[in-house]
This record gives C-alpha cells, structure tokens and sequence, in this order.
C-alpha cells in the first residue's frame, strides 16, 4: 500500500461525551476518509451526528472525545490535548461549513474582509493587501457569486440564504484545506437551492482534490453525491456502505427502512413505509442495538447484546447482530 | 450550572430567604417591639457608639439607632409593598384591558406605557413628590404614578401571548366568558413571570423611596424612614459612623436578599428556560 | 429613512407627553398654582393679581396651549428662590450635570462592557458566579449611602480625593466657555486645572454609575451570551481564529450593538439619579437645583429639572437609535 493510499483521516472507536457529567453521547465510530473521497454522514436529528463532528473536529465546547482515536494524515492526536491539536489544523488542513448559513456569517462584517481574514488565518496573507483582495474576490467568482468585485464590498443581509451559502464555502475554500466538513449545509434552504448548493461542494471538491465529509439527514441526497455512506442513530454507527450499491445490495434494516421512505418516480405512495416508533436519541447508554424496538427483523437479543464495531479500515460494515446487511 | 450558588445547594439562595422573611417579619412587627421610644430624644446621650445598652448606638439627637431601624422598617418596607401591590393591580388591570380589548386603546395605552416608562422614574417621582408636597404619602403616591407602565407592559404580553394559544381560542369558541378567561387562563400562566418582576421590584421600590426620603420629599426628618435615616445621620458620618452605616446596611441588605430570591427565581421559573425543558 | 421618520415621530410625540405630564404637574396636581407661584408668604391680593396673570382663569385647554407656548418660547418661569429665569438657572447648571453623567457613562461602559463580555465568555465558570454576586450587590446599593461612603472613606479620611466642590479653591478663578469645565481646561491649554476637575469628578461619578453598571453588566452579558451561541463565532473557530479575535473581532462588535440602546436610557436615568449624589458632594448641578427647588416649594424649578432631564433623556435615545443605525449593515451598505 502506497502513502497516497492512505486514508486522510481515520477515526477508530471513536467515543463522545458530555464535559458536564461524561454522560457519553455517541459510542464507537470506527471510519476512515480516503484522499478526494466524499463520505456522507446520515442520522435523524437527535442521532448526536452533529454533536459527533463538531468534537471531534474541536468545535464543541461542553462535549469531549471521550475514548478511541483519531488520526489525521497519518499522525495520531494525543487523547489529552485532542482539543488544541485539532484547533492547529483548523483553517489550514480542515475546513468547516456550520448549519445555517443565516447566522454562520458574521453580520457586521463585509463579506471581503470575511473572506481576507480566513486568508490571513490560512496563510498569513495581509487582510488589505491586494494580494489577498485578488484572492477574495477569485474564490468568491469560484462558488458562482455574480459580480464578485461589488460582493466584497457588501454586508451578509443583502444575500439570499444559497447565497450566503455559497459565501460560506468561499471562506472556506479559501483556506485551501484538505478536508471540508459540511453539517447540514442545506437544511436551512429551500428545496432547488439545497442541490445547487451539494452540487457546488461536490464539484468544487472533485476539481481541488478535497476529502469531504458531509453530513445530512437526507440519505437520497447523499445516495446522490457521496461516494460512501456512514449511518448514525441514536449515537450509535450502525452501517457503512458504498452509496451506490444501496439500490441494489442488502444494508442494515434501519438504513433500509430509511431508503423506504424516501419517494422516487417508480414507487407510489403505498410503497411509502414510515419508521414506526420514534427515534431514541442519544446519550441513553444503550447495552443492545438502539433501533431493536423498531425493527421488523428484530429479535430478544437485539436488545442486550453489545454491538459489533467495526476496524476502522473496513470498506463496509453493519452493525447487525443477526446479519443483516453485513 | 455554577458553583458559589449551586454548591452546597443554594446556601446563598437559603440565606437570602432567611434574611427576606425575618426583615418582612420585622416590618410587620418590629414597631411594637423597640427597646426604646424611636423618636425619644436624649442630648446628653447623643451620638453614643454601640454598647450593651444601644446596641446600634443612639444618633445625634441621642434616639436609639436599633429601635429606629425596626420602627423604620415598617416604614420603609410596608410602604414599598404598598406601591408594588397598587402599581401589580393597576398595572395589570390597564396591560390585560389593552390586550383584550386590542385596537386603537390597546395602540394608545402601549403607546403611552412606552413613553412613560422612558422617562427616568426617579426624576418623575421627584416632579410628582413636589407638585404633591413632601412626605411619605406624596413619594409613595408618586412612585405609583411612575411604576405602572412596567406591569402594564408584562401583564399586556403575556396576555397576548395566552390568548394566542390554542387551547383559548378553542375556550373562546365555546363561548367561555372574558372574566372566566382572565380568572381561569390569564391570571395562573401571568403569576410566574409576574413574581419574578416583583422580587425584583421590591429592591428597585426600595431604593427609590429611600432616596426620595434622603432628598428630603418622602418621610421626613425625624421620622424612622431608612433614607431619612441616613439624610439625618449624613452630619456625622466622620465621628459616629454607626448612624449611616445601620440604616444603610438595611437598605442594602434588604435589597440583596430580594434580589438574590428574584434571580433564583427567575432561572427557576423563566418560561423561556421552562418550556425548553 | 422610513425608519427614521418614524423614530422622530415617536420622539415628537414623547415630547408632547412630557410636556403634559410637566404641565399637569405645575398646574393641576398642587391644587392652586398661583399660591405655590406667589410664594408661602403672599397675601389674598397678590394672589388673586397672579391668578389672572397665570391665565388661570381661562379654561383648561387654554392654559395648557399658554402653557406650550411659553415652553417654545424658553419661558420656564421665574424660580422663587433665585429670583432668576428658571432657562438661565438650568443652563448654568446644565453642564457640570452632564460633565459627570458622561463621567459615570464612561465609567459603566469602562467595567459593564468588558465585564459582560467575559462572563458570557466564561458563562457558568466561578468567575461568572462572582461577578453576578457582585452585580446583584451592586444593583441593590443605594446611591446616595455609596456617595456618603465614598466621600467619607476616599476623600475625609484618606484624603485621595478633594471632597466636595466642582474645582479646587486655588482654581476659583478659573473662567470656562463652555461651562464644561474638562473642555474648557484643554481649550485654554491648562492641564493642572484639567486633572484638579477631573480628580473632583472621579468620587461623585464612581458613586453614580454603580448601580448602572450592575444594571450594564448584566444586559451586556445576556447579549454577549446569545452572540457566543451563534453559528458565525464557529465559522470563526474553523477558520482557526483564536479566542481573542473571535470576543473581539466577532462577538463584541454584535453583542455590544443592542446593549447600547439600554446604555443610551441609562444616560437619562444617571442625570435623574444626580439628585442623589450632587447635594452630598457639593456640585453645583440641576440635581442640587430641583433638590432646592424641593427644599424651598419651588414648584416651577421642580418641574423644569423634570423637563430638562425628560428632554435630555428623549434626545439621548434619539442619538444612540441614530447612530445604531447609521452603523448597521445595511445602511452602510446603502451609503
């Protein structure tokens, strides 16, 4: 195996948890993020997805990796000072796209300055200088912003949310990294602008050669345009797979039952089938599989047997102890 | 989450109570109980520092400064309760009116509570205290006249906010009566945040009546009143500090512990934090 | 600028309100104006000769629309204790007021609004337990009492500060233009008297702003607070901003923007509450004015004080409304 084979980032048995208390939120994710690959994160609201990421990735103040590693270009963080070695690759190696673009830019600041001060943090450019004026308004022109040069000069409010999007990942861009994180980047967007917007990174991160992750609640729309797909719920990593073989392999049932609900034009809406239950958040402690109670496969030791975790290097994985999917 | 107040649990929050109760108690019955006469006056005796017979030592006309304090109390504390429970029923009467009654009078009353409550209370209370001629009654009128517009404003929204539910305007289409809804649904849900104000009131009442007696338009000299207290006193804060530094530490004792209850309150109860949860 | 208008607006009406309330108060609240007018000793005579004079005769809405007219014209009436036009007195006594409310002012901006700003920082930390201590302390001080401590303790005992005055005695000669006395010293290139008005200052306004800034601190903080929560100070994080030029690139310039409009009430406030703290030190000042005013049933001084300071207060909220938005995003962006 070559270096270039290496995965970029490689998360083995990774655990988080509550500073306050050490309640542990999400348990045991085990994944690894290859060099240009897209790796789509997938869990319902409450499935600790974005709690997961934004620890790990040091931007969660009140939660903390709490067990396992984490490796990021071939060296390991140090468990102690996990917090401070992640803020060193922040801005320069990792890139991060917050929720909502409506609050993600800071509102009395100029867009130009915004984007100069993720250069001057990046690469030590000068905010003023032309240098990084150029720079600016070359990475605005880049995410399909019209008339980069008037948008500089212009304040956040003026922009439409895909808009200020948009800007987002400019900031972002900017700073060349080699992994962007996107945490639910169109949730606040209406529905044509949230594929322009997945359409954009994607692209973007194809041209530049960027490892992505992406995280959603949307299993189509990652289905769509990640090349795998991990699953979270209730903060537990359940399944890992490749996302075009969704359609055509076994997965775990949970991801299944996930995949049936989405519409599409060769189903009508009989073949619609709604999860039953409500989902169990996390941070309960569970012993067994969280989803046993909804699952229509599920048997009684679905519920006590400690789930299987997967080697950080597998290529798929389910957590199904009865052998769905694996 | 912090440690000074939530560790040992609400020991500060303990004291306050404690202190607020016993104050309260002492406003109520503290005048019957003085060791000594508060308005006696005794020149040979003036100015005598605490002792085992004063046990805050007697003022510059030589009356005992601990019976002022407890007879002051009265004075003080009962006629802030006086001004917050008129300003309660009179404000909520006009903020719970305007909401219900809505239109032009509910534009106008906001309006004008808008306005009102811009203006410094103090200095509108000082105007009124004057144009009423000075005592404890005119400043108390007077902070009245000042202090409406803040319950007006509370009682109107929260008003606003319950008949917005659903659960009224599902009692409206029964035909419920207005007063059945204001007893029943309005008056229940507005105690919360209404407490809350109150406490917090309290400490805020206080200070204004005390500095109005202090400026000399409230109780007047020699009257017990705390703030009079201290206006009498101010001569001989260099040789008998006793005589500014009790009634001050009255003021500001009392007005802590209101505002340490009020706080807790307000994190305990806030609807905002609440309905979160 | 529709938004302006409206502000003016809402400040016109604000003006016709006070002068209602200053109308009411001078006129109809203290039973027969013209025997507070003519003074305690006056005879049947002179009062009938002021009733007319006063206009008190006609009807209520004509005494109120003589009452405006004089206002417009400046005329506040005579105090009865200077014998002076109330106008003259009150802007004699106008600026030393507002030299120390700005005083007080920068003081409460000075602690409440870096204070705020690190406990929304350090939100739920011992460090924000002490300060919300000491802010429920402050906010339970009464002024006058501090003012008394104050002086006692730093300019009687310790002599640190002079103790009570507006400028040192070697200075009495000393001639403003202004009549703001901190102004005028740098004017007339005199910087020993400059630091002799400001060393008078320093007591009085400490005293003042206390209680303000218990106030400040708080507001600042809860403001502070919802700014820390919000997705741009992440953005700022991922960027790999430090903590430093996130409270103070980021954080501050957008918490600190809704707590002014409070700070630019509390300016009216502070210049009501001088009433409490001029007398003790012995400043000259509108607060020691209406105090008088009071002492000697001067009604109309009384109530002009309440006009100035009402006055003073609307123009400070217009400024502050004004300027919040002559800096806001959008108008710059327009502009």
């Amino acid at each position: 195996m070559s270096v270039r084979d290496d995965p970029l980032l490689r998360l083995d048995r990774v655990s988080v948890a509550l500073r306050q208390g050490g309640r542990e939120m999400v348990s045991g994710v085990s994944l690894s993020v290859g060099r240009r690959e897209l790796f789509g994160i997938v869990g319902e609201s409450g499935s600790g997805k974005t709690l997961f990421t934004r620890t790990v990735f040091g931007l969660h103040d009140d939660a903390v990796v709490s067990g396992g590693e984490v490796t990021f270009d071939g060296r390991t963080m140090p468990a102690k000072s996990h917090h401070t070695e992640m803020k060193r690759l922040l801005g320069k190696r990792i890139g991060f796209i917050p929720q909502d673009p409506f609050s993600s830019l800071n509102p009395s600041m100029r867009v130009g300055a915004q984007i100069t001060e993720a250069l001057y943090l990046a690469r030590g450019l000068s905010p003023k200088s032309r240098e990084a004026r150029d720079a600016a308004i070359a990475v605005l022109a880049e995410v399909g912003i019209p008339e980069p040069d008037i948008a500089f000069r212009q304040f956040p409010d003026q922009f439409s949310g895909g808009m200020r999007q948009r800007i987002v990942i400019a900031i972002v861009l900017a700073q060349e990294p080699e992994l962007l994180i996107a945490d639910e980047p169109t949730t606040a967007l209406d529905a044509s602008t949230q594929r322009l917007i997945v359409d954009l990174i994607v692209e973007r991160s194809r041209t530049r050669g960027l490892s992505v992750i992406l995280i959603s609640h949307n299993l189509e729309l990652l289905r769509q345009s990640m090349d795998r797909i991990g699953v979270l719920y209730s903060g537990q990593f359940l399944n890992l797979f490749q996302a075009d073989q969704l359609a055509h392999q076994e997965v775990h049932p949970y991801t299944q039952a996930l995949f049936d609900c989405i519409p599409t034009k060769d189903k009508t809406l009989a073949d619609i089938r709604p999860i039953p239950g409500e989902p169990a958040g996390a941070g309960f402690g569970l012993a067994g599989c969280s989803f046993a109670d909804r699952c229509a496969f599920a048997k009684d030791r679905c519920c006590a047997t400690p789930l299987p975790i997967n080697d950080a290097g597998q290529a798929r994985f389910s957590a199904c102890i009865i052998g769905k999917g694996a | 989450m912090g440690n000074l107040t939530s560790y040992p649990k609400g020991a500060l929050e303990w004291a306050a109570i404690f202190l607020a109760v016993a104050i309260l108690i002492m406003a109520l019955f503290g005048g019957w109980f003085t060791p000594y006469d508060p308005l006696q006056i005794d020149f040979r005796g003036k100015l005598q520092p605490p002792s085992g017979e004063h046990w805050l030592g007697t003022d510059g006309s030589g009356r005992d400064v601990l019976s002022r304090l407890m007879a002051g109390a009265q004075l003080t504390i009962l006629s802030t309760l006086v001004v917050i429970a008129v300003v309660l029923v009179i404000g909520c009467a006009i903020g719970i009116t305007s909401a219900f009654v809505g239109g032009w009078l509910d534009n106008l009353l906001m309006r004008l509570a808008d306005i009102w409550l811009g203006f410094p209370p103090l200095i509108l209370a000082l105007g009124f205290a004057a144009a009423l001629g000075s005592s404890l009654e005119a400043a108390i009128w007077a902070l009245i006249f000042s202090w409406w517009p803040n319950y007006a404003r509370l009682s109107r929204m929260i008003t606003n906010d319950i008949l917005s539910e659903p659960f009224v305007a599902g009692a409206t289409a029964l035909g419920v009566p207005t007063w059945r809804k204001v007893v029943f649904y309005v008056i229940p849900n507005a105690f919360d945040v209404l407490i809350i104000q109150v406490t917090l009131d309290i400490s805020a009442v206080m200070l204004a009546i005390s500095g109005l007696s202090f400026i000399g338009v409230g109780a007047q000299i020699p009257a017990p009143e705390w703030g009079a207290m201290i206006a009498g006193g101010r001569a001989h804060a260099g040789s008998a500090w006793w005589v500014v530094m009790v009634p001050g530490l009255a003021i500001f004792v009392t007005a802590l512990a209101f505002n340490i209850i009020g706080d807790m309150l307000r994190r305990e109860l806030d609807p905002t934090t609440r309905r979160r949860a | 600028m529709a938004y302006i208008l409206q502000r003016v607006a809402f400040s016109a009406l604000s003006l016709f309100v006070l002068v209602f309330i200053t109308f009411l108060l001078s006129h109809v609240v203290p039973g027969d104006p013209a025997i507070a007018a003519a003074g305690p000793n006056a005879g049947a005579e002179k009062i009938a000769a002021l009733r007319t004079e006063m206009g008190l005769d006609e009807p209520f809405v004509t005494q109120f629309l003589i009452y405006c007219g004089n206002i417009l014209q400046g005329d506040l009436g005579t105090s009865w204790f200077t014998h002076q036009p109330i106008l003259d007195d009150l802007l004699r006594e106008l600026p030393p007021s507002l030299e120390l409310v700005v005083i007080a002012m920068v003081i409460n901006l000075a602690i409440s609004l870096p204070v705020g700003l690190l406990t929304a920082r350090y939100n739920g930390t011992t460090f924000d337990d002490i300060v919300r201590l000491f802010a429920m302390a402050g906010a339970g001080l009464p002024i006058f009492w501090t003012a008394i401590l104050l002086q006692q303790s730093f300019a009687a005992d310790w002599q640190l500060f002079p103790v009570a005055g507006r400028i040192g005695f070697e200075y009495r000669a000393f001639e403003g233009i202004t009549g703001f006395y901190l102004l005028d010293s740098i004017l007339r290139g005199r910087p020993d008297v400059f630091f002799d008005v400001l060393s008078h200052l320093i007591l009085p306004a400490f005293a003042l702003s206390l209680l303000f800034t218990a106030v400040g601190v708080r507001i600042t903080r809860t403001s502070m607070i919802g700014e820390f929560r919000k997705d741009y100070v992440t953005l700022a994080r991922a960027k790999g901003a430090g903590e430093g030029r996130i409270m103070f690139r980021h954080v501050f310039p957008n918490g600190a923007t809704p707590s002014l409009t409070v700070f630019g009430m509390q300016f009216g406030w502070m210049l009501g509450a001088t009433v409490l703290v001029e007398e003790i030190f012995g400043r000259p000042g509108i607060g020691r004015y209406a105090v008088k005013a009071v002492t000697q049933s001067d009604i109309h001084g009384v109530v002009a004080v309440v006009f100035v300071v009402g006055l003073v207060f609307l123009l400070a909220n217009l400024a502050v409304d004004m300027t919040l938005y002559a800096l806001s995003p959008r108008k710059r962006a327009e502009g």
